[in-house]
């Protein structure tokens, strides 16, 4: 796979405090990667960085060889609150962009539509944007980010602003541009992370903490494990006091985390035969990206 | 003063200019969202302070967001 | 500078759609026909409100065209300068703060160009309207006073005008620089107190921009100081030069400042 960003030692300090330390990694070509990390980790900071707003104390960013000339033509930028030119109707502002960002008069306007129209906003663009609601805000603001056709889309919190429904929409826009762009974003919702990723980035206070694709990561933190639901707290906690295994409990849930395969469903069956407690669900499952989140982050504490 | 006497040809271009003046303040007071400060205040300030009035409300009433 | 016409473009459509395209020439031309009406008819006011002793005679001094055209300048360097600073300090302060210009500074853009586009519709607003309410200033003082020399008239219009852009450059500039705020005092300071400085201290010196109003004032009334009046106008232009290019410093190096 053809690499289109390699970012290296990346730094950012504000007098003292660093605000992003050293962070290396690169992105491929046409693949998506979630920058993932607790509020004030530095995520907004790290994307700043990547579309020029912000100058990095040291470290390097080099853009792959496809990208020519003036690289701000080939990134697009979605910050976490979209602002904009409230006396601007939405067809106005979206063509202005892409004028700015290159696209010639005839081009800039039907492109302008056209992404209109891929963002769902095409009854809504001849009004003016100080009307709009948060959403569409952010359909706006998705709809500059992409109206250039850039290579490498820097998205702050695409979704994290929006309801079910509109995060789900957002989402199913992003993996189809995700086909022929490159796309980076920040999130902490960690269901979105999972469902468009080929790879991770975990930040915790400025520093990479771990990175790797979604299956690395889990393969490294979340050992499969038993979910075994008690019908209340008592009978869950009798269990975890009789358990041969390690194990943990939350609420009703116990969790028993499994080594080398070790213990086996039958065995877990028949210890819980014995006991005569009741349960109503016993599974084996894989840690969700949250927990393994709460590992990493808990790890480099 | 006697009515005829006053050159009314040199004095309404003035009067003419006060009232697009109130009435431009007047229609944007009406359109825009929100002022600094209730918009029936400025709606008076507009229309009793016939020169200084809008231009006062497009300086400090009128936010620029 | 490619960006320009697009970016203009922009200020244009918010200045018409603010109306600042009708309240600021409404108001210029305003002051300038009403300055030579009061003036003209001052007396008959003052006696129609009434409250006068008949055996009181008001010695008004008799005006000259100029003088009346100077006092509209008057107006204009006060309720004009208020206007330039507070209506328009946030040009490009503002942008940075409310996050609208982010998507602006994540593009290709020219900050030349960029600072061009505002000195370009200030221009068009202030010089514009300024030189309208002028224009309607002195037919007004014609009808009234009688005539003044066209061309001494076109001199004084262009000394002015460049006086009104070293004000334009110095507003864009703390713009620039400064949150809308701090960039709103410093314009009144350097506008309307500097101003009033160099008229109290000003007679120890004579090369000033602050001075061009006044010998603005001097080619009307054909009594114009050469040397100090040129000198003045050259120190003016290099001044404006240098604030336009500090301006586009300013402006890309606090791209880090805009709101994210």
């Amino acid at each position: 796979m053809k690499t289109l960003l390699h970012v290296h030692g990346l730094t950012k300090e504000y007098g003292k405090e660093k605000a992003l330390d050293q962070v290396t990694f690169s992105l491929n070509k046409n693949t998506a990667t979630a920058l993932i990390g607790p509020n004030g980790a530095g995520k907004t900071t790290a994307l700043s960085m990547l579309a020029g707003l912000l100058k990095q104390t040291s470290g390097t960013v080099v853009i792959g060889a496809d990208l020519k000339g003036d690289i701000r033509r080939e990134i697009g930028f979605l910050p976490q609150y979209p602002q904009f030119y409230s006396w601007l109707t939405a067809l106005e502002f979206t063509e202005m962009v892409a004028k700015l960002s290159g696209l010639d008069g005839k081009n800039a306007k039907s492109q302008a539509e056209r992404t209109l129209d891929f963002v769902g906003l095409t009854d809504a663009k001849n009004k003016k944007t100080g009307t709009f609601s948060g959403g569409m805000k952010q359909r706006l603001g998705l709809a500059q980010a992409i109206v250039h056709k850039p290579g490498l889309l820097l998205l702050d919190e695409p979704v994290s602003a929006l309801d079910p429904m509109g995060r789900r929409e957002i989402m199913n826009l992003l993996k189809e541009l995700q086909e022929h762009t490159t796309i980076l974003y920040s999130t902490h919702i960690l269901n979105d992370a999972e469902e468009m990723t080929d790879q991770l980035l975990f930040l915790r206070k400025g520093q990479l903490v771990e990175q790797g694709s979604l299956r690395e990561v889990r393969d490294k933190y979340a050992n499969p494990l038993f979910k075994i639901l008690f019908v209340n707290t008592e009978e869950a906690a009798k269990f975890v006091e009789m358990s041969p295994w390690p194990a943990r409990q939350e609420n009703e849930v116990v969790l028993i985390h499994l080594e080398e395969n070790k213990p086996g469903m039958n065995e877990v069956l028949q210890v819980l035969a014995k006991s005569n407690l009741q349960l109503s669900k016993v599974e084996r499952a894989s840690a969700t990206l949250e927990e393994i989140f709460l590992q990493v982050v808990n790890k480099h504490e | 003063m006697d009515l005829n006497s006053i050159p009314w040809m040199l004095i309404l271009p003035v009067l003419i200019i006060q009232l697009l003046l109130i009435i431009v303040a007047v229609i944007d007071l009406y359109r825009v969202k929100y002022t600094n400060g209730p918009k029936w205040m400025w709606a008076l300030i507009i229309i009793c302070f016939s020169i200084i009035g809008p231009v006062i409300y497009f300086i400090v009433g009128r936010r620029n967001e | 500078m490619n960006n320009f016409s697009i970016l203009f473009r922009k200020e244009w459509r918010e200045n018409v759609r603010n109306f600042k395209i009708l309240w600021i020439p409404l108001v210029f031309i305003l002051f300038g026909i009403s300055e030579p009406l009061t003036y003209y008819y001052l007396p008959q006011i003052l006696n129609a409100v009434g409250n006068v002793p008949s055996d009181m005679v008001f010695q008004l001094p008799e005006y000259t065209p100029d003088q009346i055209i100077m006092s509209t300048i008057g107006q204009y360097q006060f309720i004009g300068m208020l206007i330039v600073a507070f209506g328009f300090a946030g040009i490009i302060a503002r942008e940075r703060k409310n996050g609208t210009a982010t998507m602006l500074y994540v593009r290709p853009i020219s900050y030349t160009g960029y600072v061009f586009s505002k000195l370009a519709i200030m221009g068009i607003l202030i010089i514009g309207s300024a030189c309208i309410g002028l224009l309607a200033n002195v037919y007004y003082t014609n009808v009234l006073y009688g005539a003044v020399d066209a061309v001494a008239f076109i001199g004084f219009l262009g000394t002015y005008s460049i006086w009104l852009l070293f004000a334009i450059c110095v507003v864009i500039c703390s713009s620039a620089a400064f949150s809308t705020g701090i960039a709103s005092v410093v314009s009144i300071l350097l506008l309307v107190v500097v101003q009033l400085v160099d008229s109290l201290l000003g007679t120890y010196w004579t090369i000033s921009p602050w001075k061009l109003p006044m010998y603005a004032g001097q080619i009307l009334n054909g009594n114009l100081d050469k040397t100090p009046f040129f000198w003045s106008l050259t120190v003016t232009v290099v001044v404006v030069v240098l604030l336009v290019v500090l301006a586009v410093y300013l402006a890309k190096r606090n791209v880090s400042k805009a709101k994210i």
